[in-house]
């Protein structure tokens, strides 16, 4: 019972997912799958080039999160859940947390699964892990018995289990002995409801349901990465279609069961396609840009506000996406614990008159206002494109630069050469509100302000997200944070695109996801 | 023969160095480096930190020139920071691809192009070359990504008789390789299709004019022999520089084919590579190309002199 206790109060704490778990405890019925067997092929977009979960940023995902498995993970609106871990008590002080591994669950390789494993798994993730800063305020980390795991943080912060939640780059749970993997080269061993069989380069990837699989009986459903998971197809083909038109293609002729990642032009053209069923996530990337605060002159916040005064985000957003967009004056999507509209009132102002007196007030001459942007992302150029046009409109000197995407992004990270820049932010939400944030917080600061020292207002309330006591508080500081954001420009949320997928009418129970997930999903005769 | 081919291939050793040199100084000085991008906007500069130092990329530029060198005389060209397995495995994973789709490319390519040169050539100014020479044109003019699309529009989705996309290996099914080739090798071939059909229908014209010819047909010899044996030993000869030329430009392989049709080879990762700024990569897979062509050039080069015995290898007339 106190576990009980202690797992609601950390819950309430870090914003685990309550409504989720009171939705699976009223759901009716636990989900069997209606067919078991098949060969399920999926198209992806991107060539994944290795599976090495704690390293990879990218696509990698839509595979390795059906044969990995975390500690605790995302629910379908971001709110942190328990998934391998039974269960998590935070001390008093939110600066020890403990964890209470599910028994019963097995390695794909046979072995079970223990407190040693998920010791030697944040372990690696701390040495070779890409977002290892998340485990920053970690001092120690113990398993005193098979079934427990304790971390130890430098200082308290209620946002930890939000931290370490997040499936940007997840510290996936692997068997202890693989711990040692150089960075890419670990074996894809994991505890998910499918395991690893073959791949063949820039080809395909192969899974198979494990039959070891011990589902997670606290829920009837899948939700997110985690809850009541079932594998029901025999394997899953991932074949990677990085060119839309093919992928579009192989799915009309049915070569492929599913498509990631569908164009909203494919999209019109099959919607009337009965054998066709095209599905939406909604809020799946925010389109955004920031200004270079070190870079006249848009070191100017009058500049910088002239140029948030100008735009149309209706525009912008249509041609970025083809028309598939929500206008969203935010920083989190609706639905998201931490979402608000604060500041929103500065967002697709449409206002030339006050782009131009406020250009007039901020002494602007003229200057080159350039536009950093690339072709590989079409979404980004055609974002870029318009807004100059809007500029210009203005009276802003505004001029493109446009660079391969690799070259693009190390300028950004530079403070000349540039003044905005354009980018998409997809998983970001994963890292919760406040890692959503940090972009504009010291030391990340991709707005370039001078002496890379974030906004003294901005960062007052950021801290607040990161240390408020409750999640109230933390939603009240992000409102604050996210208002000074707006108010001195120092980025621009243009829209939202959504993920179109489509998957073959014989295709039941697949729901989008920021990754694919082929859990409870069975093909129809 | 032999002597003059190992004094080639003795030649390309310091040529390759420089191609190594010249990619590895090259993609140094592009902007973009592996760990940003892996990275992604928004991260933590500890963290880019962080991942540089882990793929190695924290060492000086002369560190990590004199690594390159030492493990390349050793036959070790890295490891990719993508793929994080070594660059040769990767090279010699995907070569078979892209020389199976090039060799596919260049019959069709031989085939069709000389027919249609030599055939426009013979009959010259009528409605077969107005129609050979306008069909050789808009082989030229069209960009292979767009006929790529078209290709899978006609033959996988209005008629079903090819694959959209991917790649079956000859030696494991014949038919399945025939049919997800076809469609590759068909938009690479089609431009040097156009290509050769011109160069051949320009020097079949030129060797027509020419005294031996003439002779040849007052001596009464058929016109297939004339064309068979006096005209085409020297159509070939500037035919097959070109060939040459385009058998490179297949095996360099295209980013854009390669891409549409899902085909794991070497122009699809060399591209993905450049994107990634994966810098063992980049420079395993030049090196692989350079030397491809080196050894194609030698080998045109005997087949030029098999053509042309005035040409002597050991270099004297």
């Amino acid at each position: 019972m106190r576990h009980v206790v202690r797992h609601l109060s950390a819950a309430l704490l870090a914003g685990v997912s309550l409504a989720a778990l009171a939705q699976a405890a009223a759901a009716q019925q636990r989900f069997e799958c209606p067919r078991r067997g098949g060969d399920l092929i999926f198209a992806l977009e991107a060539r994944i080039a290795t599976l090495d979960q704690h390293v990879n940023p990218a696509s990698s995902r839509n595979v390795t999160m059906n044969i990995f498995e975390t500690l605790v993970t995302r629910d379908e609106n971001m709110n942190p859940l328990l998934d391998l871990a039974e269960s998590v008590t935070p001390s008093a002080d939110n600066a020890v947390y403990t964890f209470r591994i599910r028994e019963g669950v097995t390695f794909h390789n046979g072995k079970a699964l223990t407190s040693a494993d998920v010791l030697a798994s944040f372990q690696r993730y701390q040495r070779v892990g890409f977002d290892r800063s998340i485990l920053e305020p970690v001092t120690r980390m113990e398993a005193p018995d098979a079934r427990t795991f304790v971390i130890t943080l430098r200082e308290p912060r209620p946002t930890f289990l939000e931290a370490i939640s997040s499936f940007t780059v997840p510290i996936v749970i692997i068997p202890a002995e693989n711990a040692d993997a150089p960075a890419q080269q670990l074996p894809i061993v994991g505890t998910g409801p499918f395991q690893f069989v073959d791949r063949v380069a820039d080809t395909q990837i192969r899974i198979r349901r494990y039959d070891g699989y011990r589902p997670d009986t606290r829920h009837q459903q899948m939700l997110g990465f985690a809850g009541y998971r079932q594998a029901c197809v025999d394997t899953v083909t991932f074949r990677m279609m990085p060119e839309a038109g093919a992928r579009t293609a192989a799915l009309e002729v049915g070569e492929v069961h599913g498509v990631e990642d569908l164009p909203t032009v494919a999209q019109r053209r099959l919607a009337g396609n009965p054998n066709i069923r095209i599905s939406r996530l909604d809020h799946y990337a925010l389109v955004v840009g920031y200004p270079n605060l070190s870079q006249a002159p848009t070191d100017n916040v009058l500049v910088r506000q002239a140029m948030q005064a100008a735009l149309n985000m209706e525009e912008i957003m249509e041609a970025a996406t083809d028309g598939a967009f929500r206008l969203n004056p935010s920083f989190q999507f609706p639905g998201q614990a931490y979402y608000t509209d604060a500041g929103g009132n500065l967002y697709n102002q449409r206002n030339q008159a006050r782009a131009r007196e406020l250009l007039a007030r901020s002494g602007y001459r003229g200057e080159r206002v350039v536009l950093l942007t690339n072709r590989e992302y079409s979404y980004m150029y055609n974002a870029a494109l318009v807004m100059s046009e809007q500029l210009k409109a203005v009276g802003i000197n505004a001029e493109l630069l446009v660079l391969d995407w690799p070259a693009a992004l190390q300028l950004s990270t530079t403070n000349a050469g540039w003044n905005f820049f354009y980018t998409g932010w997809t998983s970001v939400f994963a890292q919760g509100g406040a890692q959503s944030l940090r972009n504009l917080a010291n030391p990340a600061n991709v707005h370039r302000p001078p002496n890379n020292q974030s906004d003294d207002v901005f960062m007052a309330a950021f801290n607040d997200i990161t240390r408020g006591a409750t999640l109230d508080e933390r939603r009240a500081a992000f409102a604050r944070a996210q208002a000074r954001a707006f108010d001195q420009v120092m980025a621009v949320p243009f829209g939202v695109m959504p993920k179109a997928q489509a998957v073959r009418a014989n295709v039941e129970g697949f729901r989008p996801y920021y990754a694919t997930r082929m859990s409870n999903v069975w093909i129809r005769n | 023969m032999g002597r003059y081919a190992t004094k080639r291939l003795l030649q390309a050793i310091p040529i390759l160095a420089l191609v190594s040199l010249i990619s590895f100084g090259i993609m140094k000085l592009v902007p973009g480096d592996p760990a940003t991008v892996m990275a992604g906007p928004g991260a933590n500069p500890a963290d880019v930190e962080n991942l540089r130092r882990t793929l190695g990329l924290d060492k000086p530029f002369l560190s990590q020139l004199v690594i390159f060198y030492v493990n390349l005389v050793q036959g070790d060209l890295g490891r990719s920071l993508m793929l994080g397995t070594p660059v040769t495995d990767a090279v010699i994973e995907r070569t078979p691809a892209t020389l199976a789709i090039a060799a596919y490319a260049m019959g069709l390519t031989v085939f069709f192009g000389l027919l249609a040169g030599v055939v426009a050539a013979l009959r010259q100014n009528t409605w077969v070359d107005q129609i050979v020479s306008s069909i050789a044109l808009i082989g030229v003019s069209l960009p292979n990504f767009w006929l790529g699309l078209v290709m899978i529009v006609l033959f996988s989705v209005q008629l079903g008789w090819l694959p959209t996309g991917g790649y079956v290996e000859f030696r494991t099914d014949p038919v399945g390789w025939l049919r997800t080739a076809t469609m590759p090798a068909l938009s690479l071939a089609l431009l040097q299709i156009g290509l050769l059909a011109r160069i051949t229908r320009s020097t079949m014209l030129e060797v027509l004019r020419q005294d031996y010819i003439r002779t040849a047909r007052a001596k009464g010899i058929s016109e297939f022999r004339v064309i068979m044996r006096h005209a085409m030993a020297n159509v070939m000869i500037p035919v097959v520089t070109v060939i040459g030329i385009i058998l490179s430009v297949l095996i360099s392989g295209s980013v854009v084919v390669e891409t549409i049709f899902a085909i794991p080879g070497i122009g699809s990762l060399l591209g993905n590579a450049i994107l990634r700024r994966d810098y063992p990569l980049i420079q395993g897979g030049l090196l692989f190309v350079a030397t491809s062509l080196m050894v194609l050039n030698i080998l045109i080069d005997l087949l030029y002199a098999y053509f042309d015995p005035r040409v002597r290898i050991d270099g004297s007339a």
